[in-house]
């Protein structure tokens, strides 16, 4: 078959399809959050569509910085332990039995089927004085007294990955499974004890997958706005907890669009850098 | 003693015995062909020599100690995959050091071995190269001296070759032969194809159903089969039903087969007897009475088909050793007594 | 507590007689299709109150079908009115909106201005829950009212706390369940009527930021800052935090299920809130939504809402045949404290941003 140009209106069709739903899903509502994010906000009402950055100065301060910064290392540490645990997880799932890894497939499905509400709420509990897991330590004398684990860093953090866990495993399901086993079985001939041969071999072997699912991982905890309310104190809060505050309870679009528009941005570049030190580091 | 020795060896999965009661032992220094369909147990029992499937009974002794407990990793082997595995976010020389690296080798004796090691796969000034760079039988040299690096005590090979196309896989046979004669290292390759095996092997193992058939030279396994299976598996033959008359001559159809005999008390066996040997005459006489059916020359040899009372015998002789027949044509099929086994049915 | 518990049970009664009531009147709301509201009402329990013991009467008595529309607290459904509006639509004809969300939809004439010629009853309304415009346009009568009070376990504290200082006590330390928004917590009015007199001390911005400094002593009390209602009232009722702010007449609620919560006006006067009806700008049922106001403003209906729904009545007490065991089980007769909605729509930015650093810093 010979590939020509396009040369008729209808030699592009198959692109209009992809191009709408760019345009619908992404193109328009991006576009007008950043018109949004220039809009005069009126104080207590709504916004008029004008070109102001005041939006943005308001933004540029060390408290928002401080929000921000928290809300990255807060996604980036995510984004790590999710693929701390995953990793060797889904590791060795694909190591058992077709029937076993169905099994556990449909259970991590399954934790995705739960709304970020209630795998809140019941972390909020497990951590809880009254009903939580500190009370079965103290069953079993380890504790003293059943003690409260949240609000804090850690219970954010818990919960956090605990809703991207499923995500990270199914990511890295498909190439752990085509990873072709013989390779550590190799390294295991040659000598290294199969940890070695899994950081030897696996890792390196999947190091554009694990990339992928460090950002993957990384944008949809920078999303999330519900655990670190019902999980952390306010310092915990990130910048979409204070997006949705501005939006949803300050009616304030302009200044809620801008911070947004202004993660997205911050996100995209961390993203491109990662990449970027990534392709470099293939080429060294 | 010294080399490898299998002890009663059995491995199941579930229900299914994979290897049952292997005793095998290979000396010092030997080139052993396993052998056998798939699913014989050949890889089975390949693995649990290196370690990496645990047999469900037995031991297995490398110089007189139990390595059956002993992890992969510690055994010191080197083993060749099918699939070569080899490292693919590493170069060519990275593979070949990659034994070394672990266990901690200075980096210039590294680089030394690895010089020694391309010079001996003939891949010098490749170490650079990223290995999906590589042709298929470079590839396949880069994971011989990868896995020969450490210079193990046992070299394992499972299906090596097999993704060679045909002229290039009878050069590596020949190739790999040469390396293990000169290292002297004791090799087991597991392979389907028997001609790998006759050609690379002092000592080729038949299996069968998770269960050693036999084991033996080359030509022994040719000429001396233990069983209807080798017989058949091995190279292309006749098995003929033979019975003992009353004075306990064999007898083919009825007709006695010249010179040999059956041992005592076995009324009924099969004789196999390779189609070179059969020599077609004259009818009449001693020889059986056949009709040629069909005739396929191949120019270096003529296998010649002769129904004998519905069974089919095949002989194959060179052009000239053989007379001028035509389909049709009424022939007396001749079977030398020394050149028939007789097998226990 | 036993005359709670009564109304509960009986609200539960009267909930099967309406549901046969409903199916009843099918065919007159079908007949009825011409005249009809679309009315929004907070989802949830407040929705499904009103659907059980306010609309089927109301239609009943008036002919007019009522669509009621489950609409989110917080400002989102303002935020959906104005961008409806814009557009010429109106997802609900009247809805029930906060002061604030008032002040709000105000300044962007939202609301459309009402005729008081047609609700005579709103004569019977405590003045402050008519709610005008500032050249006097009436933009939104008052529905119902609630207090936000301080909670506590029964369990913690023995004792009931009598004033809103015992935020600050500092053996109190990590105990307080506290509403996460300058504009729903109302803390600012709570600070300067317990400490500096009333809230007119907040007219001034020396006089907000010293309610700021005074409010940031609370800070290593408060355990949780909430936004979702319900995670703090579990955790009110389970102990785990045993003091806070929330709502009267839904404290009041679990303790009549057995659940060892109580609510206490304390002696500064618990924090009155209220919603009003509005109508929006882009609705084309004015007549219809005239008649259902006025129909709300009678004191038998907003009787029936304290009974029945365990709201504040907004008209005035004497009109009510409320017994005083109904009357405090949904409000007070210490003065309450009215919130400055002024603030949070004139300064509503300025006072965000120091709110949100004072919790988040």
């Amino acid at each position: 078959m010979r590939r020509e140009p396009p040369r008729t209106l209808t030699d592009y069709g198959p692109l209009f399809f992809p191009a709408a739903m760019l345009t619908i899903f992404f193109v328009v509502p991006f576009g007008t959050m950043i018109a949004v994010s220039f809009f005069q906000r009126q104080q207590g009402g709504f916004y008029t569509p004008a070109f102001v950055w005041s939006n943005y100065e308001r933004f540029l301060s060390a408290f928002f910085a401080n929000v921000l910064g928290f809300s990255l290392m807060l996604s980036i540490a995510v984004a790590i332990c999710c693929l701390v645990l995953a990793l060797p997880f889904t590791y060795l799932l694909t190591r058992m039995s077709r029937r076993a890894q169905v099994l556990w497939l449909v259970g991590l499905l399954s934790i995705l089927s739960l709304s970020e509400v209630i795998t809140g709420f019941a972390w909020s509990t497990l951590f809880s004085r009254t009903a939580g897991i500190t009370n079965l330590l103290v069953a079993i004398g380890i504790m003293d007294s059943p003690r409260a684990l949240t609000p804090s860093l850690g219970a954010v953090l818990t919960g956090m990955v605990y809703q991207a866990f499923p995500y990270t495993v199914l990511v890295l399901y498909p190439a752990l499974v085509r990873l072709d086993p013989t390779l550590t079985e190799a390294a295991r001939t040659l000598g290294a004890s199969p940890l070695r041969a899994f950081f030897n071999v696996v890792v390196p072997a999947l190091r554009n997958t694990i990339v992928a699912t460090l950002i993957m991982v990384f944008i949809f905890a920078l999303g999330s706005y519900l655990l670190p309310q019902i999980l952390g104190r306010p310092q915990h809060w990130t910048l979409s907890v204070l997006i949705t505050d501005q939006a949803i309870y300050q009616s304030n679009m302009p200044f809620a669009a801008a911070m947004a528009v202004f993660l997205v941005l911050v996100t995209l570049a961390l993203v491109a850098l990662t990449l970027f030190l990534g392709r470099k580091g293939e080429a060294a | 003693m010294s080399g490898l020795v299998l002890k009663d060896i059995s491995k199941r999965f579930g229900n299914f015995a994979a290897v049952s009661h292997v005793d095998l032992s290979v000396p010092h220094g030997t080139f052993v062909c396993m052998l056998g369909p798939s699913g014989c147990g050949k890889t089975t029992l390949l693995r649990m020599i290196a370690g990496l499937d645990e047999p469900s009974e037995g031991a297995i002794l490398l110089d007189g100690a139990d390595i059956t407990p002993i992890p992969t990793h510690k055994r010191n082997l080197g083993m060749v995959f099918q699939s070569l595995a080899l490292f693919p976010h590493l170069n060519v020389g990275e593979n070949i050091a990659y034994p070394l690296r672990i266990r901690g080798i200075a980096k210039e004796d590294q680089k030394k071995r690895v010089d020694e090691l391309l010079q001996m796969i003939h891949l010098q000034g490749y170490g650079e190269r990223p290995v999906s760079k590589l042709s298929g039988g470079q590839r396949q040299r880069v994971a011989i001296a990868r896995a020969l690096a450490l210079s193990p005590k046992l070299f394992l090979l499972d299906e090596p070759l097999s993704a060679l196309d045909a002229k290039l896989r009878e050069a590596m046979q020949v190739e790999l032969r040469q390396l293990q004669q000169r290292l002297g290292i004791t090799t087991i390759v597991v392979t389907h194809d028997q001609r790998e095996a006759m050609t690379m092997a002092d000592t080729v193992v038949v299996m069968n159903g998770g269960e050693i058939r036999q084991a033996a030279s080359p030509v022994d396994i040719y000429r001396n089969p233990s069983d209807t299976f080798v017989a058949d598996f091995i190279g292309s033959t006749n098995l003929l039903e033979i019975s003992a008359d009353s004075a306990s001559r064999a007898t083919f159809l009825g007709k006695p087969v010249a010179g040999l005999a059956l041992p005592a008390g076995l009324a009924k066996a099969s004789v196999s007897i390779r189609p070179e040997d059969v020599h077609l005459t004259a009818p009449g006489g001693d020889a059986i009475d056949g009709t040629i059916t069909f005739i396929r020359d191949l120019g270096g040899t003529i296998e010649t088909f002769v129904d004998v009372s519905g069974q089919s015998i095949v002989a194959v002789s060179t052009p000239r050793a053989r007379p001028e027949v035509s389909v049709g044509q009424k022939v007396g099929v001749v079977l030398p007594h020394e050149a028939c086994v007789v097998l226990k049915r | 507590m036993d005359e709670i518990q009564n109304r509960v049970s009986r609200r539960a009664v009267l909930g099967a007689g309406v549901a046969g009531a409903a199916m009843l009147a099918m065919p007159s709301v079908l007949r009825a299709q011409d005249k009809s509201l679309k009315i929004g009402v907070y989802g949830g329990y407040f929705k499904d109150s009103f659907d059980k013991n306010i609309f089927p009467d109301f239609t009943k008595a008036t002919g007019i079908a009522v669509e009621s529309v489950a609409e989110p607290t917080g400002e989102a459904w303002l935020v959906q009115l104005e961008q409806a509006a814009r557009a010429g639509q109106a997802p609900a004809d009247v809805s029930m909106m906060s002061q604030v969300a008032m002040l709000k939809g105000q300044a962007t004439d939202l609301w459309t201005p009402l005729d008081m010629a047609k609700i005579p009853n709103s004569g019977n309304l405590i003045d402050r829950f008519v709610n005008k415009y500032p050249d006097g346009r009436v933009a939104g009568i008052g529905a119902v009212a609630w207090y936000i009070t301080l909670v506590t376990n029964t369990d913690t504290y023995k004792e009931a706390p009598d004033s809103w200082a015992a935020f600050w006590d500092k053996a109190n330390e990590d105990k307080l369940g506290l509403l996460a928004l300058v504009s729903n917590s109302f803390l600012l009015e709570v600070t300067a009527k317990t400490f500096f007199g009333g809230t007119d001390a907040l007219s001034t911005e020396e006089g907000l930021l010293k309610a700021f400094d005074k409010l940031a002593e609370v800070k290593p009390n408060v355990r949780l800052w909430y936004r979702d209602e319900a995670q703090f009232e579990q955790a009110l009722k389970s102990g785990e935090i045993p003091m806070g702010q929330y709502y009267h007449d839904v404290t009041g609620l679990a303790a009549a299920d057995g659940n060892p919560v109580r609510s206490t006006f304390p002696k500064e006067g618990g924090i009155q809130d209220s919603g009003c009806w509005a109508l929006s700008r882009a609705s084309k049922k004015s007549e219809e939504a005239h008649i259902f106001i006025n129909y709300m403003s009678q004191p038998t209906i907003q009787a029936t809402l304290s009974r029945k729904v365990g709201t504040a009545p907004t008209v005035r007490r004497e009109l009510l045949d409320l017994t005083d065991k109904e009357f405090s089980a949904v409000s007070s007769d210490i003065e309450p404290i009215i919130p400055r909605y002024d603030l949070y729509q004139s300064k509503s930015d300025w006072l965000n941003q120091k709110w949100t650093e004072l919790i988040v810093g």
